[in-house]
């Protein structure tokens, strides 16, 4: 319907990041507001495709919600290379998407179509869309500390926010996260026991159970360690990793496989 | 128009000479006014540290009273005869802008490309302010009227359309430049300052204008501590406390006159563990340097020494001279205006007299035309007769008038077209 893909979308916003990273060397509006022009675009487009494709997959709503994130840091802070960071997250959503073939992450509403389902489902993504949000603050924390260490001129390289905002960034993701993750995962586990043949071993049950586990140990040594700065990044992206994992592991519940 | 632009600056003479010439500020409503009375002129005189200018200027169909012509030499010999020197000690720094270059001077100078540190903020004002207490003084004319403002608007307009006052150039505003790039607000920060160099006050000015939470102050002279504390609203803590005031720190600003480093690698390691809150930022601008350098990592202590800020004053600088070139065009393209502008201001009045002379004369002729050739005309050959005498009055215009919007320097005898003119048409004042 109204031949909307995953390549019309997605051609849209590599078209951003291209603007986005031409403007890092020809800083100029014009370049800006083309990019931010794509961004929209591939926003609408996406939109689009959401609302009529059935079924919808995992990672293309996550995506959607990070175009969301992207276009309204880009807008609020347009001198900062925001997209530089979330834009290539987005397309990389979007590539495994397609690369796994069709189907592979989708999910399937008539599988969810309980109360129960539904909430498993939403709280997960809430829960992702933490981790990637986390995800790109770190990215953005490695390279604003890399400036730093080499003492870059203020001005100079890519203009990012503050140390200190980055790591608020990721703090604030991250606890919003972990209790959306908790909840999404405990009534998984409800779902679940009332299967009468539910596998256990299943690898996407397993890589929910460390992505959790991973979230919590993250958590103990950022709150009970008084774990700060880089490595609390490099967990964050660890972490991001395992989400990226899990959501490529085929769901126990139902969906194709 | 007679303008001239008479004065020194750092360029052309030394920091002896400048300070002869300048004029403080209770001496000139009197150099003003001896002035304008003088050589029956308008003026403003700019005098600041860098600069002692004297901007005059007379209207040329302004009837002067003066017994001396309005030229470099009378304006020099004024200079020298206000600040009892002699004109052979002054002459040689001296340099004499006339007309269009004392617009375009003026212009340079308010835009800062003259300045010692181009683009540097404070001359637009100190023009400003020359102008303001000119006028006070009831010395400017017509011509310093058009021209002060102006020069107010081509700073502005260099300084927004050029990247000439980009960045900052002092080290103290510069080490605000790194705090910036760890630290968002500062509403909740502690500033921690050891010792109490003159550079350290500078730059804990620049600090206190981020308004930060709390400022302790440490030194190894609690009188000297305290005194620092009392200047910015800090607190002063004792020299045994530094380590416990370290480890609760967010920026600290170190300038003691230590020999020797005061917080040594080891030292820092010791403070680091006790750390609980963000990443800590140390501007080190002692020398020799206080802190151990190893203790950089760029991402829990960011540790920036003198050379470091220095190479934010250099780059600042080198950016800001790549913008000379499109602020100098600015410059001139805001001077081509200003004389047109003039011109046409000066010449407004007349080509208004003289359109309206032929005006009526035309008038009068076509009016006798008809008047015998009444009832032979139809209603088109009346509008066509009418329209060939405007048209040919127009073209008659037409050299008169743009000879005068075009640039028209006085004889030797100090006439003007506009003094040819008034003769040949008879216009009247």
């Amino acid at each position: 319907m109204y031949g909307v893909t995953l390549v019309c979308f997605t051609t849209s916003y590599a078209a951003a990041l291209g603007l986005e990273l031409w403007r890092q060397f020809r800083p100029r509006m014009v370049y800006y507001f083309l990019g931010v022009g794509f961004g929209v675009a591939g926003l609408l487009t996406q939109s689009l495709y959401l609302a009529v494709k059935r079924p919808v997959g995992w990672m293309v709503i996550l995506a959607w919600v990070l175009a969301v994130f992207y276009l309204y840091g880009s807008i609020h802070h347009r001198r900062l290379a925001w997209g530089v960071f979330v834009l290539p997250v987005v397309l990389g959503l979007l590539g495994l998407s397609a690369l796994f073939g069709p189907g592979f992450d989708q999910l399937t509403l008539a599988d969810y179509n309980r109360f129960w389902g539904l909430l498993h489902a939403g709280l997960l993504l809430l829960a992702a869309v933490g981790v990637c949000v986390g995800f790109c603050a770190s990215l953005m924390y490695l390279f604003r500390a890399g400036q730093l260490r080499a003492k870059t001129l203020p001005g100079k390289g890519l203009s990012l926010p503050s140390l200190e905002r980055l790591e608020q960034m990721n703090r604030r993701a991250i606890d919003w996260a972990f209790p959306l993750l908790t909840a999404g995962v405990v009534i998984g586990l409800f779902l679940m026991l009332q299967q009468p043949m539910a596998d256990w071993t299943d690898p996407r049950v397993l890589g929910a159970g460390v992505l959790w586990l991973a979230f919590l140990v993250l958590l103990v040594l950022r709150y009970g360690w008084n774990l700060r700065g880089r490595a609390v990044a490099l967990l964050t992206i660890a972490a991001f990793l395992l989400l990226v994992l899990s959501l490529i592991l085929p769901h126990p519940t139902g969906g194709p496989q | 128009m007679n303008l001239l632009a008479v004065g020194c600056s750092h360029r052309t003479a030394p920091v002896a000479v400048r300070e002869r010439l300048a004029f403080r500020d209770d001496q000139l409503p009197r150099a003003l006014e001896a002035l304008t009375t003088r050589l029956d002129c308008e003026a403003v005189i700019l005098s600041t540290c860098n600069r002692v200018e004297l901007y005059v200027g007379r209207v040329l169909d302004h009837p002067t009273r003066a017994a001396a012509p309005l030229d470099g030499e009378t304006v020099v010999a004024f200079l020298a005869e206000f600040h009892g020197v002699a004109v052979e000690e002054i002459r040689p720094h001296l340099y004499v802008r006339q007309q269009a270059d004392a617009v375009r001077h003026l212009f340079r100078v308010a835009a800062s490309l003259d300045s010692l540190i181009v683009g540097e903020g404070q001359i637009a004002g100190q023009v400003k302010r020359a102008y303001e207490l000119g006028q006070k003084c009831d010395a400017p004319g017509p011509m310093l009227h058009a021209l002060f403002p102006h020069a107010r608007r081509v700073a502005k307009r260099v300084r927004t359309e050029t990247g000439i006052a980009r960045g900052h150039v002092s080290v103290s505003s510069a080490a605000v430049d790194y705090v910036r790039q760890v630290f968002d607000h500062f509403g909740d920060k502690t500033v921690l300052v050891i010792g109490a160099g003159k550079m350290g006050e500078l730059t804990l000015r620049h600090l206190r204008r981020m308004e930060p939470r709390r400022i302790f102050v440490a030194n190894r002279s609690p009188e000297k501590a305290l005194a620092v504390a009392k200047g910015c609203g800090g607190e002063a803590v004792p020299w045994d406390r530094l380590d416990e005031m370290l480890a609760r720190a967010d920026i600290v600003l170190s300038t003691t006159g230590a020999p020797e480093p005061v917080v040594t690698l080891e030292r820092y390691r010791r403070i680091a563990a006790q750390r609980v809150g963000g990443p800590l930022v140390i501007l080190d601008i002692a020398v020799p340097r206080d802190f151990d350098p190893r203790i950089h990592d760029g991402d829990r202590t960011c540790l920036f020494n003198i050379d470091d800020l220095k190479r934010i004053q250099e780059a600042t600088l080198s950016d800001r001279r790549r913008h000379v070139g499109p602020a100098e065009a600015v410059v001139e393209q805001e001077t081509q205006r200003f004389l047109k502008e003039w011109r046409r201001r000066r010449n407004g009045p007349v080509i208004e007299r003289l359109t309206q002379d032929l005006e009526s004369k035309r008038e009068e002729v076509v009016r006798n035309l008809f008047a015998r050739l009444n009832g032979r005309l139809t209603d088109e050959d009346r509008r066509f007769i009418e329209y060939a005498f405007v048209k040919l009055q127009n073209q008659f215009l037409h050299g008169p008038i743009s000879a005068l919007t075009e640039d028209q320097p006085a004889d030797a005898a100090g006439h003007t077209l506009l003094d040819a003119l008034r003769k040949l048409f008879r216009l009247r004042e």
